[in-house]
Formats: structure tokens, sequence, C-alpha cells
């Protein structure tokens, strides 16, 4: 018995076909993995199904039933739930109000707390979830968010459950909790369409896969067929991954560093955000910065970008600019009104009038210097995928070629042949003799890219190993300790 | 796949013409409720706007404060700083503009004008400045201070213009000298027969150009634009937002002065408390029709200016209210009409 059918999906924007003729079945009770480069239509077809979109054609079946939702609120009353890769609370609510928003139980006017908060800790306490739903958004950090949203689609008895990259957010352990809802979830009979990058976790999970290219379903196997190595060329199809150069390793004397900071302490509303750092970055070094979002990385940044300005303790740089990856690449990163070429010279020092030839001659240098793939300099920035935006913006930071640049998480949401490329500029750069210093939350790329590795937590950098600590020993134990250390056990 | 501008200028184009016809269905309708014809109300307005010298120069006269004041507006607007303060700001640099002239007999006329505009634009920016400095220091909407602002602003001038200024027994200032005065197009040719319309009209037009190559193709353009769509990825890119939110605050306030030079220099020759007829109000309506693109604001402005003019040409039939009612229904027609076309373009907001 299927859960969902998809049959001929196919979805066009203009000339770009995004879904065509996709096919498959989803199982009642299992858990199906989606897969797929950024761009390859995974997204919109969830959005399909969640019925933020409407297929040019083909039909979807729910549980053997044609359907055909006008908006999400049809979807919801199918049961069908999506957690959403940015969430979508009320900072100044409490978990319990977030909940119930646009879903209070009784008609009337006046709300039945005590119902609504015994349901919720019922949920709460069936899968674990460990949340005080008494407690604000703001007071909760981004893994309990999430639960927050599960929580959501929970209490609206959601049993068709679409999940968007849920483990880009959470550190290895918060990872592991995470696997055992879903495996709850599976044996209380609910479906639940995965969508992930990362094909560890397909291996651990999945019942079925299916792989999108370019719009098309083009390879799906079951759970005792799963081979990973397979999987990651399905994805990406015909096409050399670029390779990161090899490591060159100068004299010591030549790993000066460019940026020093000592005790650095920040208070933000009487919090120590940044507590006692220490840390200094060198020429011809990658240093890895790994935890938990919103241990202080943020505010490490900031620091060294000079926009916290109440500080004690002192920072020492080499140069005033500092090149910055940032983060978000949706808010910090790009201006997505903008179009690629005006995102690409945004930055450059060119005064005066910018002439439409300038900013094209400049910017089809770069984007075909670094392979951004856009229609042309003029196409909108956000119109693209997220890997070419992302592609986009390290070309630019690396054209300002200052000497210390700053990588935070360089390739979240990027898929695999892009992320390949951007490991191999951020090694290209650190062998140019550039100070690096690489945030992310993905243990895979700081242990392959990083020369040194601290781990943040709570505002403290509680570890920091050092190149020989990180190539010897076992690479297990190596990641189970930084696991540990990312959610402050010593 | 289509460049982007071409699809936006069709889809504008577009949703203007369905408003326009949408707001004279809608008023039609209105006319014939009252008992009138709407067709001898809508031909006496075109005859009186278009069929005469007279009434085309008093259109473009009537544009003018129009065009200056959406240019200043756009900027601020491009910035996303929602100043609702242009009609305090403008009578403050229109009443100093009116001030420093009767001090100036003694300069040739060029450099008297060059100094009264300077004066005007430095008073008025100085009062965009302190929404902008109380905006970035203590994080307080400039909603809130700049309306505040024009209540300020008035009562004070209302104040010095009675204790100080004012000729005896009227609300404005003295004449300034004729020489001083921005020459009228009737002078150079009979075909204006009289109008008010004068070289200010030029000014405006010229400042509209400025404005438009200054926001969209100047590297200080891009930057009020980029702080406009996203001031925190600004702050990341390595410019600075609260700077660039105070420059263009006081460029957007500054600018709004020049409205001034319509009135008092090409027509009055002297400043009265309450010149300004809410232009300052309108032309937040003119530039955001114009989606603050300065040339589009040219447009805009014209059509509030046909308006104006057509209101007075029609008040012995209806009440000339009736015009402040079209222009209430273009607003909203053009706003929720955009929305719709954009959705129909896949023109992502």
């Amino acid at each position: 018995m299927y859960a969902v059918e998809f049959e001929n999906i196919t979805k066009s924007f203009g000339l770009l076909t995004v879904n065509d003729k996709v096919t498959f079945g989803v199982k009642e009770n299992s858990v199906h993995c989606l897969l797929g480069e950024n761009g390859a239509g995974k997204s919109t077809l969830m959005k399909i199904l969640f019925g933020s979109y409407k297929q040019d054609s083909g039909t979807i079946k729910i549980r053997g039933k044609e359907v055909k939702f006008k908006s999400p609120l049809d979807a919801i009353d199918e049961k069908i739930g999506m957690l959403y890769q940015h969430f979508m609370l009320i900072d100044e609510f409490t978990i319990w109000e977030n909940v119930v928003l646009g879903n209070e139980m009784n008609a009337g006017m006046k709300l039945d707390y005590k119902k609504i908060k015994y349901r919720l800790n019922e949920i709460i306490e069936i899968y674990n979830l460990g949340l005080d739903i008494n407690k604000k958004i703001c007071d909760i950090s981004i893994s309990q968010e999430q639960k927050v949203e599960l929580l959501k689609l929970l209490y609206r008895n959601s049993d068709i459950l679409i999940f968007d990259e849920p483990t880009a957010v959470l550190s290895p352990v918060e990872v592991n909790e995470f696997f055992k809802i879903i495996e709850k979830f599976k044996a209380d009979g609910k479906t639940i369409i995965f969508i992930t990058h990362k094909l560890n976790e397909v291996k651990e999970l999945a019942d079925r896969v299916s792989i999108l290219r370019k719009g098309q379903l083009v390879y799906e196997t079951d759970k005792a067929d799963i081979d990973v190595q397979k999987l990651g060329k399905e994805i990406i199809g015909n096409v050399e991954v670029a390779e990161s150069p090899a490591k060159i390793s100068p004299n010591e004397e030549n790993k000066k560093s460019f940026i020093e900071l000592k005790d650095v302490t920040l208070i933000k509303d009487k919090v120590k955000v940044l507590d006692d750092i220490t840390i200094d970055i060198r020429r011809y070094e990658i240093h890895g910065i790994c935890g938990v979002e919103g241990n202080g990385q943020q505010e490490l940044v900031d620091v060294i970008l000079q926009f916290e300005k109440n500080i004690s303790g002192t920072v020492m740089m080499k140069d005033e600019r500092v090149s910055i990856v940032p983060d978000d690449r949706y808010k910090r990163g790009m201006i997505k009104e903008f179009t690629v070429g005006e995102n690409l010279i945004l930055k450059k020092p060119s005064e005066g009038l910018i002439s439409k030839r300038t900013v094209d001659t400049a910017s089809q240098y770069i984007m075909k210097k670094y392979d951004v793939r856009a229609p042309s300099a003029e196409t909108p920035i956000g119109s693209l995928s997220g890997g070419n935006q992302q592609k986009a913006i390290i070309a630019r930071e690396i054209e300002m070629q200052q000497n210390t640049m700053i990588f935070y998480h360089p390739t979240r949401g990027v898929d695999i042949n892009a992320t390949a490329f951007i490991h191999s500029e951020i090694v290209s750069l650190r062998n140019a003799g550039k100070a690096i210093l690489l945030v992310s939350s993905d243990l895979d790329e700081l242990l392959k890219l990083s020369d040194r590795l601290s781990v943040m937590h709570k505002g403290r950098l509680i570890k920091t190993f050092d190149e020989t600590e990180l190539s010897s020993g076992n690479r297990n134990n190596l990641l189970e300790q930084i696991g540990k250390l990312m959610i402050g056990i010593h | 796949m289509f460049s982007r501008t071409s699809i936006q200028t069709k889809a504008n184009i577009i949703s203007i013409s369905l408003s326009l016809a949408a707001t004279f269905i809608i008023t039609a309708l209105l006319i014939i409720l009252i008992g009138k014809n709407p067709i001898e109300v809508f031909g006496n307005m075109f005859s009186e706007v278009f069929l005469s010298g007279y009434g085309i120069g008093q259109t473009l006269f009537k544009t003018t404060p129009l065009i200056i004041c959406g240019c200043g507006l756009a900027f601020c607007f491009h910035a996303s700083i929602f100043n609702i303060g242009a009609e305090g700001q403008l009578n403050a640099g229109a009443f100093a503009m009116s001030l420093i002239a009767l001090k100036l007999g003694a300069f040739p006329w060029y450099i008297s004008i060059i100094i009264c505009i300077v004066v005007a634009f430095g008073v008025s920016a100085l009062f965009g400045l302190i929404p902008a400095i109380i905006k970035i220091k203590k994080d307080v909407s400039e909603v809130i201070t700049t309306i505040m602002m024009n209540f300020i602003i008035m009562a004070l001038i209302n104040y010095f213009l009675v204790d100080f200024f004012a000729v005896k027994s009227t609300m404005h200032t003295e004449k300034i000298p004729e020489d001083m005065m921005l020459m009228k197009f009737s002078s150079i040719t009979s075909f204006f027969q009289g109008s008010s319309l004068n070289i200010s009209f030029i000014i405006a037009l010229a400042l509209a150009v400025i404005s438009y190559i200054v926001i969209y193709k100047t590297k200080f353009g891009y930057e009020i634009r980029a702080v406009g769509f996203n001031p925190s990825a600004s702050k990341y890119i390595g410019l600075s937002p609260d700077k660039i939110i105070i420059i263009t605050f006081i460029i957007g306030a500054g600018i709004t002065s020049l409205t001034g030079l319509n009135f008092i220099m090409g027509y009055k020759g002297f400043y009265e408390y309450g010149f300004s007829n809410n232009v300052g109000f309108t032309a937040i309506a003119v530039a955001l029709l114009a989606r603050n693109n300065p040339i589009g604001i040219i447009f805009s402005a014209l059509l509030f200016g046909v308006l104006d003019s057509g209101g007075l040409a029609v008040n012995e039939i209806v009440p000339k209210e009736i015009v402040l009612v079209v222009q209430g229904v273009i607003i909203l027609t053009i706003l929720s009409i955009n929305t719709i076309v954009d959705k129909k373009f896949n023109i992502a907001k």
C-alpha cells in the first residue's frame, strides 16, 4: 500500500523544466529518502506534494486516492506535514503557543489551555522530545526549535511527514537523537519522506531511495541494495568531481599569525557569549571551529569583523579587512533582489558611474573562472541554485584578495559537486599562504580541511586539536571525542 | 530565459494600465451614484487640462513640486527609510529659502539663487538628520519620529512667521526682489497664456534624471539599494548600513526643500504658511506609484498634477474633492493589481 504516489509529475518555470514526468511511490510506514543535487527538483516536488505549487501535469495519489491541493491547508487536512529547513516560529511566544497557533483545538474564542497542554506533554513524553512547553522560543537552542516544529506536526496528527534536510543544523549527538525519534515515528505507523545530502544517513535510515537528477527520476533502490558509492555517482551523473589539491607544508617560520585573539570576552544581555577566547589564525593554515550552532561561533566571527565593539581582551589583526563567506547566504551573503553581476561587483572598490558593460565584463570573468552557472550576469541571483549562489559569493570574496578569510558553513545546503569545488578552492587558498578560519558543524568537512581544529561550547574554546592529533589515531575515536566535546562532555 | 528587467517593465505597464481602467470605472460609478454624468465630468476635466496652453501650463506647474519631492522620497524609500516627514522637511527648507533670499540683495541673481538652494537644502537635510540619528542610535522607527517632526516644524514656522517675519495681518513673508525670481515660461512664449509654469519645472526634470542615474548607475546608488534590500547582508559585504542610512536620509530630506523653488522663487515670491498643500504626503503616493523610479516619478507626478488641476474644472458639476477620491482609488487599485500581475509573471518579491 502506497502512502503517496507520484504519477508523471511535470512542472516548469518558464523554459526550465524542474520536474520531468516523475513517477514513484512511497510505501506506507516507511522511510523514503529523496536525493539529488541542488536544483535537481526535490524541493519543487515536495512543494507540489504539500500544495504550495501546482503541477503542470501528472497526478498525486494519497493513500490510493487522487488529490488536487489548492494550498498547504488542503495537504494538512490530508495529514501531510512538512518540516522546513528554515523554522517558522515566533520568538516571543512560548513553545505551546507556537504549536497551537493557527490550530486551536476548540473553535470558540477561549483556548482550553489545560486540555492543550495535557495533549502536548503527552506527545513530548511519547516521543521523548524533552521540551518544556512554557519556555519561549528565544530561550531554546536550534535543535530544540526543530523539535518544536516536530511537535507541531504531531499535534496536527500528521502521518505523512516531509523532512527537508533536517540534520544540517544538528551536531552528531543530536543527529543520533533525531534518528531515534524517526524510528519511533516509523514504529507508530507514520510515513517519512527524508531529503538529505548526507549519504551515510541514507544508509542508516532509508527503506527505499529515489534519486532525482535534472528533474528526472534516475535511480531507485531498496534498503538491501544501498551502496553509498553508487548513490553518489547516480546523484551527480557522469561528471568528474573536483579533487582538492594536496596540502603543502611550508616552513614553520612562514606560519605567521595574521589574527590573534587574547582573552576575548563578550557579554550580551548579561550572558557571556564569548568567554575568554584565545586563538590565533596563521598563514598556510586552515583553523577549523566546530560546535553546535549558537555556541558563540557567530560572535567570534563578528569580533574578527569588528562588528562587536564592547569586548574585553585584545584583538590583533594584520589587515583591516577580512573576507567573509557568511553562514546564511540569503540573510547575509547576498542581495537576492540584485542580479548575479551586481552581487559580484558589490564589493569591488570601483568609484563613480557603474555601466552595464563594466558589470558584465567583470562578472563574466568571475563566473567563468569559478564556474558560476547562470544564464547571464543579468539573471537575478535569487533564481540560481544554492550551489551556484554559494560559488558566486565565494568567488566574490576570493577576488577581494585579502590575506585572511573566514568561511562560515561554506557548503551548507550545497550539492556534492559544488562542495568538492569549494573545498578545493579553500585548500588552494591555504596553499597560497592565506590564513583561513573555517567555521562549520559538518565534521567530515572540518576533518578533511582543518590543519588545527578547535571545539567551541557555550562561548568557550574547550579544546584545540593540533595537526598530529588530527592525523594520527583512530578516526572514529576522534569523531566520538569531538562529538562529546561539542555538547560539553570533556 | 528572459531578462528580469524586460519582464518587470512589461508587468509594470500592464498593471498601471489595468489600474487606470479600474479607477476610471469606479469613479464613473461614483459619479453616476450622485446623479451626474461621468462623461461630462471627465470631458470637462480633459478639455480644461489638455485643450488650452494655460491648462497645460498649470498642470505642469502643479506637477513640478510632486516630481521634486517624489525624487527626494525615492532616495529614502530605496534605502527602506519610510520618511513620512517630507511635508515638514520641505516647509523648513522653503521657509529658510525665502528668508535668506530677502537678505541677499547685493549678490548677482544667479549667485543668490545658488545660495538660496544650498541653505534650503541644508535646513531640510538637518531635519532629516534628526530622525536618522534617533533611528540609528535608539532604534526608533522613522515613521513615528518624522510624523512628530512634522508637527514640531510646522508649529515653529508658525511661531517665527507670526512673531517675526510675516507681513502684518498675513501669513506670508515679504516679497523677494523681482530680479531673483525664476523665469516663467509665459514670458518666453505666449502659448502658456500667463500660466505660472516656470524654470523650476526644468530643474525638476533634470533632478529626476540625475536621481535616476545616481540610484541605478552609481556605486553609491547600488549601496543605497543594497542596504534597503538587506541591511545585514550589506554589513557583511563591507558596507556601513548606518552611515548609508544617515547620508540617504539627509539627501532625501534635502531634495524636498527644492519644492520651494516652484512656489517661492517661481510664482509668489514669498513663503506662505500652508503653501505646500500636502505635497509632502501626496509625493509619498507619487513615489510608491512609480516604484521609486525617478523617471517613473515624472509620469506619476504628472498623473497627480492632471487630477489636481482637473479638479478645479469640474468643481461646478461635482465637488472638487472627487479628485481626492480618484487619487485614493488609483493608489489602492495599483497596489492590489501590482501584486496580482506580478504573481502572473512569476516575479518573486
